[in-house]
């Protein structure tokens, strides 16, 4: 970073934002001698990413949620705590342009893209035209416009099989597969409804689904003087649901060649939009072809296994070019070692559809030791509620290599103790055991196609009995009536030995 | 006095006995001499039969959280008086609880009407997401508790079914 200590054009960045993600741009933040404020909801009073920054003013908001999106309030508490910058970590507010507008238009800067770069990025159909318009590889495919019965007949010249989406869509909500094309009509009218409900915006595509396909990522950095480099790949290897569990860089499916040509291909996307920020290229990857399938203007959950094998903090690449410094990485100079893994944990149970759980943290000890990083946003004594998203914390750990990063990982998820609320650590210690993960034998749909890696393993007889002892030693019902009546004992002589 | 833990949806009946060195696990068909001796970093050394291993315990009410041989663990203290009053009160399949917090977004189903066991009867949502919940068995709906957005508990009795013949 060409911005030395002290030159900063702002001294605090207010975070918009709570939990795992406020924390992790904090201890950046603070890495660079700035000043941290968050806001934050009633929910998370007393939460670590409140207790770490420097300032924290209360937002308000017919839900916690709600509160988070009021792009108002979090303006209004930047100019009360006298933030140059708002960083809006991800999701809530981070791809949101009207956002990013009313913070420039205050004189803050906005730790993201331009405006208009959210906007044409966050409308799918824009993004895949301006994509294939510059040149790059995108799937055969067809956008609806304003004639629904000249979409079912293109959607059918796509051919089966056929991912059906909403274009406003995210988080695989209202996604379609239709691998049979005579229930094609149907699908595109559940798929209507189904967008008009989540999105309000009923508007398709549709394309080619790639089976099994393996879904790469390169992330990306822009800064405000046209410079762009690209910081490698990852893959987002095993998802449920159409949310992702694991990610690793380097990708397991791609060849040397392949990984600098998919990362040389998002560079070039990036240039074309003449891309501000840190940002991510998205692509489905099958059968040796690649295909953009969009791009995301934030910074992404899965931005540690990149700062793992590259040494670069993206938050701190993210602020310096919110600064409007030039990116001081030469492409040629980048390079990566080794291989990473992110875990993520969930207060959820596999065994029940990955049903979300709740509950108090009464302890928490998260793993420790050498390459393993715990990108945390609870703390004990606090609790995991259904107002948001039941993420608790990422695990990241680091290896020689791949095998060795799981061996890591092994370890890592057998030492966290998480008591209180119910996890999926054991779900994710099986998965590192399953010999098709081991093999890098991994797809998009592997959850579905293994669904015993979710089932619960029931304990051994040694286990169940080293269980119920600690339990009958700890519960008080059963200490107290053996512990009070040792007279009794005595006099009946029914426990003597 | 006899007990039993719920430990993954099994009963597991277990007593507790002092003997003059610590305690005694009384199982099914065995006796395993236990200790739990607490340590100053908030974990325990758990002996059983002679082998010690470190293990960390939490408690709230009577739920017990477990840290044991690499992964965390989830009992439940049955009462005895309760397992005896839910034997009389009929079956759990007449009820469909709330597995998590949470309010309802869409109800498929009204009072009175006959439904099939694995049917949808109502989608929740809680974290975000939506849940949808099936009726345990065939049935009619005898009652339904809440309205549409109103919020719950985990385990709060959503619906219930009338009860069998």
């Amino acid at each position: 970073m060409s911005t030395s200590p002290g030159q900063w054009p702002f001294d605090t960045v207010l975070i918009a934002n709570r939990g795992e993600i406020a924390l992790r741009v904090i201890r950046t933040v603070h890495a660079l001698g700035l000043r941290a404020a968050v806001v934050f909801h009633a929910a998370d009073r007393g939460s670590p990413a409140v207790t770490t920054a420097d300032a924290a003013v209360e937002i308000t908001g017919e839900t916690p949620v709600a509160a988070y999106l009021d792009g108002d309030q979090i303006i209004e508490a930047a100019k009360q705590t006298s933030a140059g910058a708002i960083h809006p970590g991800y999701g809530f507010l981070s791809e949101n342009a009207d956002f990013a507008r009313a913070v420039e238009a205050a004189g803050i800067a906005f730790v993201g893209p331009k405006p208009e770069q959210i906007e044409l990025m966050g409308d799918k159909v824009r993004a895949r035209g301006f994509v294939e318009k510059s040149g790059f590889p995108v799937a055969p495919s067809a956008i609806e416009d304003d004639n629904p019965d000249d979409f079912v007949e293109r959607a059918h010249a796509v051919g089966a099989p056929l991912l059906i989406k909403p274009s406003a869509g995210g988080g695989g909500k209202g996604m379609r597969i239709v691998r049979d094309l005579a229930v094609l009509e149907t699908e595109i009218a559940t798929a209507r409804s189904e967008g008009q409900r989540y999105f309000g915006d009923g508007r398709l595509y549709a394309e080619r689904f790639v089976e099994n396909p393996r879904h790469i990522e390169v992330q990306v950095l822009g800064d405000a003087h046209g410079n762009v480099v690209h910081v490698f790949e990852r893959e987002c290897s095993v998802q449920r649901r159409f949310q992702k569990i694991v990610e690793e860089s380097p990708a397991p499916a791609l060849s040397q060649a392949e990984r600098e040509q998919i990362s040389e291909t998002a560079a070039g996307i990036a240039r074309a939009i003449g891309y501000r920020g840190a940002g991510t290229v998205e692509f489905i990857y099958g059968k040796g072809e690649f295909f953009f399938l969009e791009m995301n203007t934030r910074l992404q959950v899965e931005h540690p296994v990149t700062e793992e094998v590259t040494g670069i903090d993206l938050v701190a690449q993210q602020l310096a070019i919110a600064a409007g410094d030039k990116l001081d990485l030469e492409q040629a100079a980048i390079t990566t070692k080794g291989h990473a893994i992110e875990l993520r944990i969930y207060a959820e149970d596999p065994a029940a559809g990955y049903l979300p759980t709740t509950g108090p943290i009464l302890r928490l000890i998260p793993p420790t030791g050498e390459h393993v990083r715990w990108d945390g946003g609870v703390v004990e004594g606090g609790a995991v509620t259904a107002a948001f998203d039941p993420m608790i914390a990422k695990l990241i750990v680091w290896g020689e290599d791949r095998e060795q990063a799981i061996a890591r990982a092994r370890r890592a998820l057998e030492a966290t103790v998480l008591l209180g609320c119910q996890t999926n650590t054991a779900f994710l210690r099986a998965l590192m055991d399953h010999p098709d993960f081991v093999a890098g034998e991994i797809h998009t749909g592997y959850l579905d196609a293994h669904p015993e890696v979710a089932e619960s393993q029931p304990p051994d007889t040694a286990t169940v009995e080293r269980l119920l002892a600690a339990a009958a030693l700890s519960v008080r019902p059963i200490r107290d009536v053996v512990d009070s009546t040792p007279t009794l004992h005595a006099a009946i002589g029914a426990w003597s030995n | 006095m006899h007990h039993a833990f719920k430990l993954e949806d099994n009963e597991q009946p277990m007593a507790l006995s002092r003997s003059a060195h610590g305690y005694r696990l009384h199982l099914e068909d065995r006796v395993l001499p236990v200790n739990l001796h607490p340590e100053d970093d908030g974990s325990a050394i758990l002996t059983v039969n002679g082998v010690s291993e470190r293990v960390t315990v939490a408690t709230h009410g009577d739920d017990v959280f477990i840290h044991c041989r690499g992964r965390n663990w989830h009992l439940r203290y049955a009462h005895p008086l309760e397992r005896l009053a839910a034997a009389l009160r009929g079956s759990e399949e007449d009820v469909l609880r709330a597995p998590m917090p949470g309010s309802i977004v869409r109800l498929e189903v009204a009072a009175g009407d006959a439904v099939s066991a694995g049917q949808t009867l109502l989608v929740m949502e809680s974290m975000k997401m939506e849940t949808t919940l099936a009726a345990p068995r065939d049935g009619t709906v005898a009652e339904i508790h809440f309205a549409i957005a109103q919020s719950f508990d985990r385990d709060a009795v959503l619906l219930t079914l009338e009860p069998n013949e």
